[in-house]
């Protein structure tokens, strides 16, 4: 049977169950809540909205594997347009684009053209040093540890911080081989 | 041109326009972020019924703010001050928007004057979670009595609501019953406006 | 009718996480079961050297006198495979379903700890029934 063809975030997207983003906005903002609450400090938020998106990312990898018919990508140029361009649109719905490159293909952003968490919300003066979509960042660091690359997820640019975009950068750390060495004593 | 995204910036969040609510995310990123949700909330507990009573706040916070949301949106600033009207509020209008369908059902206790409920064949938010055993009684469902409590409470209508597996004859699956038991104070209200 | 004897997973250690058994011919006890899927993720990792030529993801079909083993490895190093009647049709389609069902019922359950055996209510529901649509050979598109 040949491998089927790979399928747009569109296509996907069309062809999913959804809910209205209304739920998913305020769910995600009663989550941050609980942590402000819990934990106080906003550093300590900013980890768990992180830790919280790589335990989601550690299991939304093969959702996004079986519903896209996506294939090994060649590269990590190729896996960040999956992200940004599959990954994305069949989540959220919403479009997000690669650019910045740096010499070596190794790092690059993620430009968001629409953040459905981030309606209603406003960061309070409290809540300054709070990264709001760090879960984001921790989905697809853990997304991509699970197919064997390690990779470094940050906040460039953040409008409810006052910036003019929603840009993440992606920095590829370490590509572990596929091919693992099989030995008796592991 | 880059960095130029599509979103337009507001100085202020208020000058923005309330969305229409037609927007849409997977179910998939909802049921991802709601089982990181219960995830999370099971560290932070030492029984079943804390976790409940912890889901039932995060729902409650929801509730709340759909509550603002829908009265402005789809009910022009007003809302429902008698206690049918607010239930069928919350079982056609806050579902619909919440979770795509009117709730299967919405019923008047046949023990106890105070109590009601409203049903759900499969509840969204249980879709696919499966619990375990060992857990008895335990329904995650509990955000969702969390959102209808949010709800009645913000509207003056303080009640206490839990969530409960129904099992049905024929059925493998149990069905969802919210059970909604309002406050002494409501009903007294709602007797002397007759 | 061509019949499925049992379904296998394996997580990327090797480890089995979910057994099903499906024909009353060969049952297995659960050390028997272990060891197999032991077994299976090493001769899978063998496979691969004994390619001629790299980028080979390990064997997908074994084809025995008695039976067909159909093997889908997902790129996150998840085994699932189906050991079934020589010449059963429409396996891939199967392990895909499969696959599916485990990223909805499985991945999506909070109670679910990763890497650990599958104790799932609807992930069996579920399974059941796609195991008997396929045999009705629905998958068959």
């Amino acid at each position: 049977m040949p491998p089927a063809a790979p399928r747009s975030g569109e296509a996907i997207f069309a062809s999913v169950e959804r809910v209205n983003a209304e739920l998913f906005t305020l769910t995600y903002g009663a989550i941050v809540r609980q942590l402000l609450t819990d934990l106080e400090e906003v550093d300590e938020v900013n980890k768990q909205l992180d830790q919280m998106g790589y335990n989601i990312g550690i299991r939304l990898i093969d959702e996004f594997l079986a519903k896209s018919n996506v294939s090994r990508c060649v590269d990590f140029k190729e896996t960040a347009e999956m992200i940004a361009k599959v990954g994305f649109k069949m989540f959220l719905g919403v479009t997000a684009s690669v650019m910045n490159w740096d010499a070596d293909g190794t790092c690059c952003s993620i430009l968001l053209e629409d953040n459905p968490l981030v309606d209603f919300v406003e960061l309070p003066d409290t809540c300054q040093g709070l990264y709001y979509c760090n879960i984001l960042s921790g989905v697809i660091r853990g997304a991509l540890e699970m197919v064997a690359m390690k990779t470094e997820v940050t906040w460039i640019r953040d409008m409810l911080r006052g910036d003019d975009a929603y840009e993440l950068q992606v920095k590829l750390l370490k590509q572990v081989p596929e091919e693992y060495p099989y030995k008796d004593d592991e | 041109m880059i960095g130029a995204g599509k979103i337009k910036q507001y100085a202020n969040i208020l000058e923005k326009p309330l969305g229409k609510g037609k927007q849409e995310v997977s179910l998939s990123a909802f049921a991802f972020l709601f089982s990181e949700l219960v995830q999370y909330n099971q560290t932070q507990v030492d029984n079943i019924s804390e976790l409940e009573t912890r889901l039932e706040d995060a729902g409650y916070a929801v509730g709340a703010r759909v509550l603002e949301l829908l009265c402005h949106r789809e009910k022009g600033n007003r809302r429902e001050t008698r206690l049918l009207g607010i239930l069928s509020f919350v079982h056609s209008t806050v579902w619909k928007v919440l979770f795509g369908k009117v709730a299967d059902s919405l019923e008047k206790g046949t023990e106890h004057e105070d109590e009601y409920m409203i049903s759900e064949k499969e509840l969204l938010v249980n879709k696919f979670i499966s619990i375990p055993k060992d857990m008895g009684t335990f329904h995650c469902g509990a955000f969702v009595a969390g959102i209808v409590r949010g709800v009645l409470d913000n509207a003056g209508f303080p009640a206490v609501v839990t969530a409960h597996f129904v099992p049905v004859e024929g059925q493998q699956r149990p069905r969802t019953t919210i059970l909604i038991k309002f406050a002494e104070e409501v009903l007294q209200r709602e007797a002397r406006l007759g | 009718m061509a019949a499925i004897y049992s379904l296998y997973i394996i997580n990327k250690s090797g480890g089995l996480i979910f057994y099903k058994d499906y024909g009353s011919k060969g049952r297995m006890d659960t050390n028997d079961s272990l060891r197999v899927a032991s077994l299976w993720h090493s001769m899978h990792a063998i496979s691969q050297q004994l390619s001629p030529t790299t980028g080979c993801t390990g064997i997908e079909l074994l084809e025995a006198d008695t039976f067909d083993l159909h093997c889908f490895q997902s790129l996150t190093g998840t085994k699932f495979f189906v050991v079934c009647e020589p010449g059963t049709q429409n396996m891939e389609a199967l392990l895909k379903v499969v696959y599916e069902l485990y990223t909805d019922y499985v991945l999506k359950n909070p109670f679910y700890e990763m890497e650990m055996p599958i104790r799932c209510e609807l992930f069996d529901i579920n399974l059941t029934q796609a195991i008997q649509k396929d045999r009705v050979a629905l998958l068959g598109r």
